[in-house]
């Protein structure tokens, strides 16, 4: 296990890489993380901060703001970075298509109306079934993915461009009962679209306990997926002489992606973008293999969310720009110049 | 009689697509031992690729019943099958700008454990599959930046990664340049005598077939017309009968097979 064979075999350890990518990675959210803090309405020291952190200053009012109203939302923010970045790259493997993204196979949709459901259901019959939306959240996205496979599914496999067609098509039939809820419902109309645009402002430490283990345990179980992904980018047939069974880590992925996707949506909305783009930029930092390009993707997702939510609780404040509109604003013009640098390296 | 452990048998195969449907393949039977090359041949549609698809467990006979060194292929998961079979594509579709080192290097992973990773082993066969088929200076290139014939060298840099006891190739010398074709023969040849693999595969190009196949399947319309060596199988009745044209066939000058000429 000398160096000296790993260079005779003329490939280089992605383990080192990835090691790279994780140190970095964990440093840069750290730093992020206390740079955002410092952002928001009111102003606090980040003095007042590092001791609040510590435990050592009992300022009741910037406790307040800090622990309480900043520091979750931050993290509910990198959860659903990572969540979304994750979730968005392993698609794009299973569905072999670039231009997938966690939301392409209508489990957002699901989550979506089940979450517009449980706001319609509250204020139609008067139950108090907020405490239920990620539940009826989940329900949704499930049905979503269930009708989604089972009108992709024929007889000897799954084709990936049934998958994608029936996931647009779940999508805009969901969407179509969504607008009629929202129609419907006048009282509950302002939680729908504010649950619709994606929003972190509700975020709390129990929703954050809440979302810890989905996104956490889903995304390193996709970690181990990751040599089949790697076999199924070299065609469908390829993968299956690799001894991959397709079928299988098609199925295993939209379930643990749809189960991380709807416990995250479910409390944050409809984020998009960054779970389509940020895998991309996570290919051209560190390559395509999925062992160390989806924990980078987690990673990058983690760092992007909390700034893109920071402007977004920042640039106009009181008011706040809606989250989903930050990351587009900012995710493409940085996805077009890494797309150029690289066009123009590989002189295309 | 060969011993059963060290062939490839096919008994009484039929297939189709579709149920009740048209036979794709029908009444298809053979054996191949450790050390032969066998080809397929036949007009496009005759179903060649389909027989390799099934040989290598991607799709499942309607009937009939195939034996690879002593175990029957519907028992083992494609799992199992990868371990001891693989394949060189037609066609091949890679997304993502994987590099050739990377591409060769999955052909480990049937073999490589998802909890516990791959060993220097695994990167010391790919380079030598590498070496083998003459893409070793590809390495560090991007699948996409290299040419057709090129590509093709890589996949089956891949397929040897994979140490195969079964080898199926699926028109593989389509992209080839004539030096590349002449190189392959040799390439082949040496790969059956060192490894003693089976090596099965389907030919557009019939004079290639002729000179590497130590027999070979001439497929009409989905059942075998004629099975045994080169100079039984290209024939000028039999070929008129299934292309609908009458070809000239004429010796090779040093390699005695036949070739055929239009």
């Amino acid at each position: 296990m000398n160096k000296s064979s790993k260079e005779i075999a003329g490939y280089t350890n992605w383990r080192k890489k990835l090691i790279l990518t994780i140190i970095w990675g964990s440093f840069s959210i750290v730093v992020i993380n206390f740079i955002c803090l410092n952002f928001g309405v009111v102003s606090v020291h980040p003095k007042e901060i590092f001791s609040l952190l510590w435990g050592s200053s009992h300022d009741k009012t910037n406790s307040l703001i800090i622990w309480q109203l900043r520091f979750p939302r931050i993290i509910m923010a990198t959860l659903t970075g990572i969540a979304l970045s994750t979730v968005g790259g392993a698609f794009q493997g299973i569905l072999r298509n670039p231009l997938a993204d966690p939301y392409i196979l209508g489990v957002s949709a699901g989550a979506a109306l089940g979450a517009c459901t449980a706001i319609f259901l509250q204020y139609a019959t008067g139950y108090f079934l907020t405490p239920y939306l990620p539940l009826f959240a989940l329900t949704g996205a499930m049905l979503s993915i269930y009708l989604v496979y089972m009108t992709a599914k024929v007889r000897y496999r799954l084709p990936l461009e049934g998958l994608l067609l029936s996931g647009v098509t779940v999508t805009f039939l969901f969407s179509a009962i969504i607008t009629i809820l929202i129609a419907l419902s006048e009282k509950g109309l302002h939680s729908m679209v504010f649950w619709l645009m994606g929003d972190l402002s509700t975020a709390n430490w129990n929703k954050i306990t809440i979302v810890t283990f989905p996104v956490i345990v889903g995304c390193l179980i996709f970690f181990f997926f990751s040599l089949d992904l790697n076999a199924l980018s070299l065609g469908e047939e390829e993968a299956l002489h690799l001894g991959v069974n397709i079928k299988k880590l098609r199925l295993r992925i939209f379930i643990i992606g749809s189960i991380i996707i709807a416990s995250v949506v479910s409390f944050t909305g409809l984020i998009g973008f960054v779970g389509l783009v940020v895998p991309h930029i996570a290919r051209l930092l560190v390559g395509p293999d999925h062992r160390v390009m989806l924990p980078t993707s987690a990673l990058l997702g983690a760092i992007f969310l909390p700034l893109c939510d920071t402007l977004a609780r920042t640039i106009i404040a009181p008011s706040e720009i809606p989250i989903g509109a930050i990351t587009a604003l900012i995710g493409a013009p940085v996805f077009i110049h890494l797309l150029r640098r690289k066009s123009t390296k590989n002189g295309l | 009689m060969v011993c059963n452990d060290n062939v490839l048998k096919v008994d009484n195969l039929d297939f189709s697509y579709e149920e009740n449907h048209k036979k794709t393949l029908s009444n298809i039977n053979f054996s191949v031992s450790r050390g032969k090359f066998l080809g397929i041949i036949g007009p496009n549609g005759s179903g060649k690729t389909t027989l390799l698809k099934i040989i290598s467990g991607i799709l499942k006979p309607s009937q009939g019943k195939i034996t690879v060194f002593g175990k029957e292929l519907a028992d083992l998961s494609i799992e199992k099958i990868a371990q001891f079979t693989s394949v060189v594509p037609q066609e091949t579709s890679v997304i993502f700008d994987f590099k050739v080192k990377e591409v060769v290097f999955m052909g480990r992973l049937p073999f490589i454990s998802r909890i516990n990773g791959e060993t220097i082993e695994d990167y010391e066969i790919s380079r030598e599959a590498m070496e083998r088929a003459k893409c070793l200076s590809l390495a560090e290139k991007n699948i996409h930046e290299i040419s057709g014939g090129e590509k093709q060298r890589v996949f089956i840099a891949k397929a040897l990664a994979q140490t195969p006891q079964l080898l199926l190739l699926d028109e593989f010398t389509s992209h080839l340049d004539i030096n590349y074709k002449h190189e392959v023969v040799k390439f082949f040849k040496k790969v059956l005598e060192n490894d003693k693999i089976i090596i099965v595969s389907a030919f557009h190009d019939l004079n290639l077939a002729s000179i590497l196949s130590n027999r070979l399947i001439l497929l009409n319309e989905g059942k075998i017309e004629k099975i045994g060596t080169p100079q039984e199988v290209i024939n000028e009745d039999i070929f008129e009968k299934v292309y609908g044209t009458r070809p000239t066939i004429i010796n090779h000058p040093t390699l005695h097979i036949p070739q055929v000429i239009i």
